[in-house]
């Protein structure tokens, strides 16, 4: 394939007109661990699995969920030390908005920033593409917003979305299921069975993260113990 | 070009390059301006039995005149973390805010609730940068998992460790209060009200301090911002009715009318104006 010439320059475009890097980023984000958000009509909520190498990783060190603001959180599928930096990146950038102006962030703000640092590591010399797509949650002045971003820097507005492994089965569930007037607690739901779809073995509180943000404004991590209340509702 | 993707540190320090034209100018007998505003204050903090009390007055000055009435010298740093601020009211206010945006990203980052120690570091290192310029002499004060803790900063960048602390042109009048009747142990209600004492001896006995008095109550997991505890400076004989100038009131010396001439030119035919 003429393009395979191409392919190992970042910074070369191919024949075809395409960045043969960002694709294999968007490869090592397709083979990452599934991840979702809805968005409801009373908040946003997201959702990954949380598969460990093995049992004897410890799971309450390893948290996949995020706080990039008080009203803003972040998931991913990909790559986990870049999301790490990522994440560094967008708190402080997050910072210097609130130092600036004396107000909080608002998400499309933060979104923009984030995807620019993204598209930055496109277009340098001697760096490669994030290995991460990051779904971005929050509820500002304009109300719930989910937000995804590629490696490539681009950004896009969901209504619900997934990324990962099982991101064609999930979206198609999503689609079916997906109603503009559903409630928060609907979404969590819906996440929930949407995960259930594409699950190998057995789903339990231990091996999925949810974050959630309603109308209080305020971006929080599910407890272990509320993730089996839902998971208990939906059997 | 590259934009690497390497993290490079600040030059941290003063620039000194204005230092030999400031010479120059005082040397030709231009006197350096000295009516920036700052803040004469009183402030003052101290540890009660179940916690820590910081207290403020409320005046800003520029020289001689009370810029502010009412303003904030209590400024947050954390949840858990507030500190008083006296000198150079844009310096105690620039360097609050930054340490505590700082203080913000390493909650996030560490998950825990931030420590009055690291607060303290943050300040005193970023103000020995600055080698005394910029001057900000804090109180610091809060409660975390190691206890609470009352600090003071001065501007070259030195700290106290203390029981009780005052700071600002009324910090003499303030401690003369605090060393007759501190005591250890003190109920949250008494140590309001020896703050609010300190506060007020620095607001009638200190030119630089006066109008209200601001108390802050930090207390394990809970805190207590008391904006204006204490107003023992109100506006006297404000006339109930208003105040209006009813036309009438001035008496009209002269009058002068000059009317303008009013010079329009048409051009017939003109172009339009481009959209």
């Amino acid at each position: 394939m003429g393009d395979s010439q191409y392919s190992f320059s970042l910074t070369t475009f191919s024949p075809s007109g395409k960045l043969v890097q960002i694709e294999y980023a968007l490869m090592a984000v397709g083979s990452g661990q599934t991840s979702l958000g809805i968005k409801a009509a009373n908040g946003v909520v997201i959702a990954t699995e949380k598969k460990l190498p093995s049992i004897l990783v410890d799971e309450t060190s390893v948290q996949k969920i995020q706080h990039l603001t008080p009203n803003i959180g972040v998931v991913y599928s990909g790559m986990g030390p870049d999301f790490r930096v990522l994440v560094r990146k967008s708190r402080k950038q997050a910072q210097q908005y609130h130092r600036l102006y004396k107000e909080q962030i608002p998400v499309t703000q933060l979104v923009r920033e984030t995807a620019a640092v993204m598209q930055e590591f496109t277009q340098s010399g001697g760096v490669r593409p994030f290995g991460v797509s990051l779904l971005v949650a929050g509820f500002d002045a304009d109300g719930p917003q989910l937000y995804q971003v590629d490696p490539s820097g681009s950004y896009f507005s969901w209504k619900a979305s997934a990324m990962g492994k099982n991101v064609s089965n999930a979206k198609s569930f999503l689609e079916k299921r997906y109603t503009d007037d559903m409630e928060l607690d609907d979404a969590v739901h819906t996440a929930i069975l949407t995960l259930k779809e594409g699950f190998e073995g057995q789903i339990s509180s231990k091996n999925i993260e949810i974050g959630i943000i309603g109308t209080d404004k305020n971006f929080r991590v599910l407890t272990p113990s509320e993730i089996e209340d839902y998971l208990g509702e939906v059997e | 070009m590259t934009k690497a993707a390497i993290h490079v540190p600040p030059k941290g320090g003063f620039s000194f390059d204005l230092c030999r034209r400031n010479e120059m100018l005082a040397q030709n007998g231009l006197k350096p301006p000295c009516s920036f505003k700052k803040t004469g204050t009183t402030i003052v903090g101290l540890i009660f039995q179940d916690g820590v009390i910081l207290g403020a007055d409320t005046r800003a000055t520029e020289g001689p005149i009370v810029a502010d009435k009412n303003c904030e010298k209590i400024h947050y740093m954390a949840p858990n973390i507030y500190c008083c601020g006296a000198g150079t009211a844009a310096d105690t206010e620039a360097v609050t805010d930054m340490v505590s945006s700082q203080l913000q990203l390493h909650r996030y980052h560490t998950g825990r609730e931030s420590r009055v120690v690291t607060a303290l570091s943050l300040l005193k290192s970023h103000l020995f940068n600055y080698q005394g310029h910029v001057s900000a002499a804090l109180v610091l004060g809060g409660v975390d998992v190691t206890g609470p803790h009352l600090h003071t900063i001065y501007p070259h960048g030195s700290t106290d460790t203390l029981p009780f602390a005052t700071m600002g042109s009324g910090s003499l009048a303030a401690m003369a209060v605090f060393e007759s009747k501190y005591k250890e142990g003190l109920t949250r209600d008494e140590g309001i009200q020896l703050v609010s004492e300190a506060i007020c001896s620095g607001i009638f006995n200190d030119l630089g301090s006066g109008s209200n008095v601001d108390v802050c109550v930090i207390t394990k997991g809970h805190k207590e911002y008391l904006r204006n505890h204490q107003q023992p400076n109100p506006r006297t004989y404000v006339s109930s009715k208003g105040y209006s100038f009813v036309k009438g009131h001035t008496e009209v010396l002269t009058t002068k009318i000059t009317p303008l001439k009013e010079k329009v030119e048409v051009i017939e035919g003109g172009d339009a104006m481009e959209e």
